[in-house]
């Protein structure tokens, strides 16, 4: 196995100019023959998997940033409320008691805005799950108090919370705090399902260049061997073959890229197209994903994605020949 | 330069093919390497160039065990060694040109530092109008003269030939023996592999005679 400081010392050493040129196509390559020639190294099909595999990380990769990104604005805003809920059962005027609780918050420090909410409101919260009726009217569905708190100096919500159960009967504040836990399992158990799609792609990607390079090694043995005669050393050779990865990996990783892009550009209408005229699925959707678009760093980690697979592509590649050249040894 | 004791070969459980070989090849030498057909001196010629181990004895090549080199190593010695090989051993898909570059493309050098070493060395050996033929094209006496100009390109301190001049009318291994000869005036050491009586009258030069194992020196 090559050690990290041979490969570190290897890399400053690198003939870039001529590594970067294996990115071309062949057909705007320099003219001098390269010693292992493209066609001998599994192309097409390689290209295919490893663009296909790129699309998947850069779909998993972007939906969990964009799930993350939507969660964490969510619970931003969650908690920077808290909701009093008041009991209509056993209450003879709720309106009035709606007052006298929205007053009581409004003089508490640390509360910036106690916005009640209507019966109609309230009914409309249930909407989603029950539908348009004219029943709910009738239902006895809890009134609701949005509170908006200052989070630079935020109220004593134990305090609050022990005072409302004094002074009213039937009243009990929610701090989201169970919301806020769940939403964060969430999008925790979200991120770990990314980072697992992603090393099995990774793995794959891996197992693919690795059978890849093995191949081009047995189709290519007469040249390694005219090599070795020649005085080339194991890092020439495993360089004449990673190029050719690099630039396969490379070409493959940014097509895979772009059609992930793509999708992302492309998901607020289809969004849009699978939710109808703009029903629940479309709203329950923008609440897990936002808006369904990707932001600038969200596309960054796509051009990280084809970084990471094109490295992945000439580490294996470089590892895989080694290997196969100490068994010809 | 080359040191030789006691070396014996055998290829897995067959018989020995080299038998106690013993001997010494000082800088500036000119050998051929002869004896009958299957005698052994592709295998030599093989040890030699580190290609093969030995079953057992000492090697030692430009100074180093040879047998306890790493591979890069080795890469570095075959570096100072020409080979030239029977079967020529040219890539099909490099043009003349680029195959008898190939050594200094491998040393690391810039393509204007070699070019017209190349062409001029190609069109010594006769090859000024197939620099940019393929081998497939070439006819077997074009191959070998490839080969040779990829061995001596790098001008080695050790040139190995087997069978150099098997393939080329009297003119051209007339003129490749003047290579050689050439060659070893600069300083390189060269050892010829060949049963062609013809070539080695032509020199004044030791000969390592292989029979049935053993190597003799007359």
């Amino acid at each position: 196995m090559i050690s990290a400081r041979a490969f570190i010392d290897d890399l400053r050493e690198y003939p870039w100019v001529n590594l970067l040129a294996g990115l071309l196509p062949a057909r705007f390559q320099p003219k001098t023959a390269q010693i292992v020639p493209s066609a001998s190294i599994a192309g097409n099909a390689l290209t295919v998997v490893i663009a296909i595999m790129s699309f998947l990380a850069c779909l998993t990769a972007g939906a969990v940033y964009m799930v993350n990104q939507s969660a964490r604005a969510w619970v931003n805003d969650i908690a920077s409320e808290i909701t009093i809920e008041l009991d209509p059962v056993n209450t003879a005027d709720i309106e009035k008691k709606m007052t006298l609780v929205s007053l009581f918050l409004a003089k508490q420090s640390g509360i910036t805005r106690v916005k009640p909410l209507t019966a109609e409101d309230s009914a409309k919260l249930l909407e989603p799950w029950l539908g348009r009726s004219d029943a709910l009217s009738a239902l006895p569905i809890p009134r609701l108090i949005a509170v908006e708190i200052d989070r630079s100096n935020p109220p004593d919500i134990e305090t609050i919370s022990a005072a409302l159960s004094q002074s009213f009967e039937g009243v009990t504040l929610d701090d989201h705090r169970r919301w806020r836990a769940e939403i964060r399992t969430l999008t925790r158990s979200a991120a770990l399902g990314g980072l697992a799609v992603l090393g099995l792609v990774a793995a794959a990607t891996i197992a693919v260049i690795v059978s890849a390079t093995r191949s081009a090694m047995a189709s290519n043995r007469e040249i390694i061997e005219v090599l070795h005669f020649v005085g080339a050393n194991e890092r020439f050779i495993s360089r004449e073959f990673e190029r050719h990865f690099l630039g396969l990996g490379v070409r493959a990783a940014l097509v895979g890229a772009v059609g992930a892009m793509l999708v992302f550009l492309l998901l607020p209408v289809i969004m849009h197209l699978l939710g109808g005229d703009g029903g629940t699925s479309v709203t329950e959707m923008s609440r897990l994903v936002g808006s369904g678009e990707l932001d600038f760093p969200g596309y960054l980690l796509c051009v990280l994605v084809v970084f990471v697979v094109a490295s992945l592509c000439v580490i294996t590649s470089r590892l895989g020949v080694i290997r196969v050249l100490k068994s010809y040894a | 330069m080359i040191r030789f004791e006691n070396v014996g070969l055998r290829y897995g459980t067959g018989p020995e093919i080299l038998r106690d070989v013993t001997f010494h090849v000082l800088p500036g030498s000119f050998h051929f390497l002869t004896g009958p057909s299957g005698a052994g001196k592709t295998s030599l010629l093989r040890l030699l160039f580190m290609s093969i181990r030995p079953s057992r004895g000492l090697i030692h090549v430009f100074g180093e065990n040879a047998l306890a080199l790493t591979p890069a190593g080795r890469a570095e010695l075959r570096r100072r060694i020409g080979i030239v090989f029977q079967d020529f051993r040219l890539l099909d898909h490099l043009t003349t040109w680029e195959n008898v570059a190939l050594p200094l493309r491998v040393m690391g050098k810039k393509e204007s530092e070699y070019r017209e070493d190349v062409t001029d060395l190609l069109r010594w050996v006769g090859l000024g109008d197939r620099v940019d033929a393929y081998p497939e094209i070439l006819s077997g006496g074009e191959k070998q003269r490839a080969a040779i100009a990829r061995a001596v390109i790098g001008r080695p301190e050790l040139l190995l030939a087997d069978e150099p001049t098997g393939n080329v009318d009297p003119l051209i291994a007339d003129r490749l023996l003047r290579l050689f000869v050439e060659l070893n005036r600069l300083g390189t050491s060269v050892i010829i592999a060949t049963h062609d009586y013809a070539l080695m009258d032509q020199l004044d030069a030791p000969r390592l005679v292989l029979y049935e194992g053993h190597l003799d020196l007359r």
